[in-house]
């Protein structure tokens, strides 16, 4: 990363920082953020709101688990992650089902970095690089 | 056939008792064998981290946003956004004496074709050399087999000695002695049946070598008996710069069981220029500052935390290491000859100038030196070759100047000539280690001036006639000489005799 890299990724964060209210991302101040953009078009400015974009997504996947699922999953079971969830991260978590075939059956909840997986196709890729 | 499916179906049962946890990263740039990883929040330094097809990451630069990989391994397949996950483990390698005359790449995978290793024990690649409490001081023999070596710049068990010099004088040849050597050693010694003999286990790390060269050291190895006894560690040319990165911390691994379980192991780097080389890439892509010769700041811990790991460990075995550096045109002060010189015990340096004149071994007696010194030598080879050094000083400097004057002193005379006999005494053929009481046997004659009244020429003939002499017909005399490791009246006695009596068989 050059100087010019630098520069653009202090500014994502600045912003970033300007963007959260007690550590969760306003939409309201998001906007705000956006239209300063806007107006006073720093250097690169698709940079600046990439970095931007990347930083907020983090911080929003942050506070959702994605279920992904085989089978079929209930509400109950949606909510039941999200309150474990909330409770192991110490912050409110939001559960969100996705369906995908390819896990066979079971689940794969993933909160921000973390993954939980629990499915079929997740353990015969295990068991094939245990062997 | 049911116990197949048993141990499938209790790994499935183990595998699905619980949900597993991984933290992950993608992919943001992949270059050069260094990938750059958004995520991996949870990711420690130096941690393994799994990428996509079973390649293997280290992660080397924790950064705010990102992280830094070096990858071992093919990384053909992997592209921007493919899915990486944190192992929780460091990297280790695979250790123990089922390594023994085998040939493994840096992540102890074997690479001769004769199957998997068969070993039980694996150790972090990466350690804290042993403290100060837990040391003990280098005071044991080992031996190269090398004259010059063995009688002016003893190495010792422990000590780390390094071997320095421009290409093609000599470097590897006196390593694989070294190897050579300890193989014959291990031979007679664990034959004789004495519990006190303490064998000593070779480990050879090829750093950016050609692959055909490690394949020419491991068939002399195997010719000389001595791959039973040594474990070669292979990142060659064309291995990434991160297996090259790696493969002497491995082999330092590998080599750190052998002292741990009270055994002592030799090491044999080469070359560390070629692994700072290869480290400066890394560093360069990881986009670290960089210093003199475009080298990271860390190039000196690089190496100091690599030479540290060799130590004498009290109640426990010892680990030496013998460091390769090659110079360019003989500048032993660039970065990292004189990095590598600070952090060693000592040195050999080998001169472009006495190889081409067949000085072979080409020692530079002024510029090798030993730090540990005579401590670690049997007291036989300091009777006998306890002055040399001083002499062959001598020697050079009256040589430098004969050279403009014809008329000399009988005294400086016969001070040269006796020069010019020690330079052709300590004259070696390659692979071709002597055991240290066939020198003691070789240096006592020429002290009592066996040689004396002999060509110049004839000076290395008639040394290996004596030798031959010794061994075929005054075994019994040479374990003597070996057993006692001095040179008492009645030894002394039975040298000259034997020594009388080749005389006679030689002039004749």
């Amino acid at each position: 990363m050059g100087p010019r890299g630098k520069q653009i990724q202090q500014l994502a964060r600045l912003l970033f920082r300007l963007s959260l209210v007690d550590g969760a991302v306003s939409p309201e101040r998001v906007a705000g953020v956006l239209s300063y953009v806007a107006s006073h078009r720093p250097a690169n400015p698709v940079g600046v709101l990439r970095a931007y974009h990347r930083l907020v997504a983090e911080s929003l996947a942050r506070s959702q688990a994605v279920v992904d699922h085989a089978g079929d999953v209930s509400d109950a079971t949606l909510q039941n992650i999200a309150a474990a969830m909330a409770k192991r991260y110490g912050r409110p978590v939001t559960a969100v089902a996705r369906r995908d075939p390819s896990l066979v059956a079971g689940l794969r909840v993933r909160v921000g970095d973390d993954v939980y997986e629990s499915s079929i196709a997740g353990q015969l890729s295990a068991l094939a690089a245990s062997v | 056939m049911s116990t197949v499916l048993e141990q499938i179906e209790q790994e499935i049962s183990q595998l699905s008792a619980k949900a597993g946890r991984r933290n992950t990263g993608t992919i943001r740039t992949i270059a050069d064998g260094v990938a750059k990883i958004d995520g991996l929040s949870d990711v420690m330094y130096n941690e393994m981290v799994q990428f996509p097809g079973g390649a293997i990451g280290i992660a080397l630069n924790l950064e705010e946003d990102e992280v830094g990989c070096v990858i071992l391994g093919d990384v053909s397949q992997l592209k921007e956004g493919d899915e990486v996950s944190t192992t929780g483990k460091l990297l280790s390698v695979p250790v123990g004496k089922a390594l023994l005359g085998r040939a493994v790449d840096a992540l102890g995978r074997p690479v001769d074709g004769k199957g998997p290793v068969e070993s039980t024990e694996s150790y972090p690649v990466e350690k804290i050399a042993p403290g100060i409490i837990v040391r003990k001081s280098v005071s044991q023999p080992l031996f190269t087999g090398i004259m010059a070596i063995d009688s002016m710049i003893p190495i010792g068990r422990g000590q780390r000695e390094l071997i320095i010099g421009d290409r093609c004088t000599g470097k590897t040849t006196i390593a694989i002695d070294t190897i050579i050597n300890q193989g014959k050693i291990n031979k007679v010694g664990l034959a004789s049946g004495d519990p006190k003999f303490r064998p000593v286990y070779s480990i050879y790390v090829a750093v950016g070598q050609k692959n055909s060269n490690i394949v020419r050291t491991i068939a002399t190895l195997e010719a000389a008996g001595a791959l039973e006894y040594t474990v070669i560690v292979a990142a060659p040319a064309a291995d990434n710069p991160a297996n090259q990165y790696i493969a002497p911390y491995s082999g330092a691994s590998i080599g750190e069981w052998f002292m741990e379980n009270g055994m002592d192991a030799l090491i044999v780097y080469d070359d560390l220029s070629k692994h700072a080389v290869a480290y400066r890439q890394i560093s360069l892509i990881l986009k670290r500052p960089s210093g003199r010769e475009a080298y990271p700041g860390d190039v000196f811990y690089l190496h100091s935390r690599l030479l540290e790991r060799a130590a004498r460990l009290e109640g426990k075995g010892s680990l030496t290491a013998l460091p390769i550096i090659e110079t360019l045109a003989g500048d032993v002060s660039a970065y990292i000859p004189t990095n590598v010189i600070s952090i060693t015990d000592g040195q050999i340096f080998l001169e472009t100038d006495l190889f081409n004149q067949g000085i072979r071994p080409a020692v530079s007696v002024g510029l090798s030196v030993s730090r540990v010194g005579s401590s670690a030598q049997i007291k036989a080879t300091k009777q006998v070759g306890g002055k040399l050094k001083g002499e062959l000083a001598q020697f050079r400097e009256l040589a430098a100047f004969a050279q403009f004057g014809s008329d000399l002193d009988a005294r400086t005379k016969a001070q040269l000539d006796r020069g010019s006999r020690i330079v052709e005494l300590f004259k070696q053929p390659a692979f071709n280690p002597i055991p240290i009481e066939q020198q003691v046997a070789t240096l006592w004659a020429m002290q009592k001036g066996y040689y004396d009244s002999l060509d110049l020429s004839k000076v290395m003939p008639a040394a290996a006639s004596l030798r031959d002499f010794f061994a075929t017909r005054k075994d019994a005399l040479l374990t003597k000489i070996r057993t006692k490791a001095a040179l008492d009246a009645e030894l002394e006695a039975e040298l000259k005799q034997a020594a009388d009596e080749w005389k006679g068989s030689f002039g004749s």
